[in-house]
């Protein structure tokens, strides 16, 4: 069931963002984004057109052949709530680093302190999680967590229930607890487009319930957390991801973590990730 | 066994001087391909310990010190004067295993220099005699060509003397640079020899 890194989908682009052309990399080869009229295009160095889907607010293609759709996120798609192009950050750090920072929880009080998390409350309570063969995906539910202030809409501190879904190897999507309206989940993703081995471009978005907060305070919001984690994701030793169970040390609170790193294993997904201790 | 490097060799390689690592601060160094982490305790006892956490391989030098313990910034995992992993903050009850630990290096401090050995070494830390530190400066050559130049060999500790008795110790980095720790006799005025490092500097890394 191995398929090839070229078959699966990458974002390249914010469509509020794509006028005109611009060159980027992906994988480590060069290619083009572009715009014509109200034609969005990307195309390989060569000048061939490359597959493209319109989704989430992005431009995504696939240097390959498609081994499917792009998956979907039914919950963004109801009404009412707003969606945020959060915007890039470039990372100097593997993709799948970039992915396995954004599975984890058990590093808010550190490093987004007084916001995701704060001490004393750092302990991650056992949750569930599972490979879903029938979907290929990684899911770890009822995640649950004490934050000082989870969301821009957040008043005070709360006990945040978490869903983390791994869509494709480089695609993870969280669902939280709204404060606005319980019930419903938040969605916030992280699509990571690799330029290389060791060196990405970030495009978090999300769809929320937030009917106080501008969409500058949402963007704003966001970024500087995605500072805060780049000061972790620049400063990793080696800079690809480990697959060798030796070389890091997991607890209980990375289940999620092993899930992926497993499940990249897997379906033979090593584009970033590094299998032998150096 | 102490550092092996071309045309010379070193048991303790001085890595900076005391007063530029405070009580309760941490600092990444390099020696060669060595990254480390110097800290010094609230206790004031100072440790050289590997630049990386064992759990997902973040820099230590990151972290913070709280009492006579050093924590990585990333989860909060905190190590003990021996580098043994004390406490995983998200699972504030377990006794974390032995096995968790972050490589750690002999360290001591002698003339207001703080000294690692890389290596298991029953050499002695450098006599540097009456003399005091000055300051350290970078070099953008390698340890190697540096104790060339002096026309030396390459040791912990080259004695150049002059004027103000000078010595220097040699913190290899890379092929294009390296540190050099300064010392001087007691009596020397401080603003006086660290001018005579700078023309120093500059001659080393004048062209052939």
């Amino acid at each position: 069931m191995s398929q090839s890194i070229n078959d699966y989908w990458y974002p390249v682009g914010l469509l509020s963002g794509i006028d005109a052309s611009r060159g980027t990399l992906l994988l480590g080869v060069d290619i083009t984004v572009g715009r014509t009229g109200g034609a969005f295009w990307v195309k390989d160095a060569a000048g061939n057109a490359l597959p493209t889907v319109k989704r989430f607010g992005h431009l995504w293609t696939c240097p390959g052949t498609p081994s499917g759709d792009l998956f979907t996120i039914p919950e963004a798609d109801t009404p009412g709530r707003q969606l945020v192009d959060v915007g890039s950050v470039r990372v100097k750090c593997s993709p799948l680093r970039a992915v396995e920072n954004f599975l984890n929880i058990a590093h808010f009080p550190f490093v987004h302190t007084d916001i995701l998390g704060a001490e004393p409350h750092t302990e991650v309570e056992r949750y569930n999680v599972d490979i879903r063969e029938e979907v290929n995906e990684v899911w770890a539910t009822k995640v649950k967590f004490f934050q000082p202030q989870a969301a821009k809409s957040a008043e005070g501190g709360i006990t945040t229930e978490y869903m983390y879904r791994v869509a494709s190897p480089t695609c993870a999507v969280l669902y939280k607890t709204c404060p606005p309206r319980p019930g419903e989940w938040d969605v916030i993703t992280l699509f990571v487009q690799p330029l290389n081995e060791e060196w990405c471009e970030v495009w978090p978005w999300m769809a929320l319930y937030d009917d106080d907060s501008t969409m500058a305070e949402m963007v704003s919001f966001q970024q500087l957390i995605f500072m805060q984690d780049r000061s972790i994701l620049e400063n990793q030793i080696p800079t690809k991801l480990p697959l060798d169970p030796g070389m890091e040390a997991p607890t209980q609170a990375d289940l999620t973590s092993v899930a992926y790193r497993r499940w990249l294993k897997k379906i033979g997904y090593f584009y970033g990730a590094q299998l032998v201790a150096a | 066994m102490g550092v092996g490097i071309d045309g010379g060799f070193m048991d303790w390689v001085a890595v900076g001087l005391c007063a530029d690592v405070p009580v309760r601060t941490v600092v990444p160094r390099r020696v060669m391909n060595t990254g480390l982490a110097i800290w010094c305790s609230t206790a004031g006892v100072f440790h050289a310990w590997g630049d990386r956490c064992p759990h997902r391989g973040m820099r230590l030098s990151h972290g913070f010190v709280r009492g006579e313990t050093l924590s990585c910034i990333y989860h909060g995992w905190t190590y003990d004067r021996d580098g043994a992993c004390v406490s995983i903050p998200a699972h504030p009850d377990l006794v974390p295993p032995k096995s968790i630990c972050a490589a750690h290096y002999d360290c001591k401090v002698e003339g207001e220099t703080i000294w690692v050995a890389l290596q298991l070494t029953q050499a002695p830390v450098p006599d540097l005699g009456a003399r005091r530190a000055i300051r350290s400066l970078d070099v953008a050559l390698s340890a190697e060509t540096v104790a060339a130049k002096l026309d030396q060999p390459l040791t912990s500790v080259i004695t150049i003397g002059g004027l103000h008795d000078i010595a220097l110790a040699i913190q290899p980095g890379t092929d294009t640079d390296c540190l050099l720790h300064a010392f001087a006799a007691p009596d020397q005025d401080r603003k006086a020899v660290s001018q005579a490092l700078e023309y120093l500097r500059n001659e080393l890394e004048a062209a052939e």
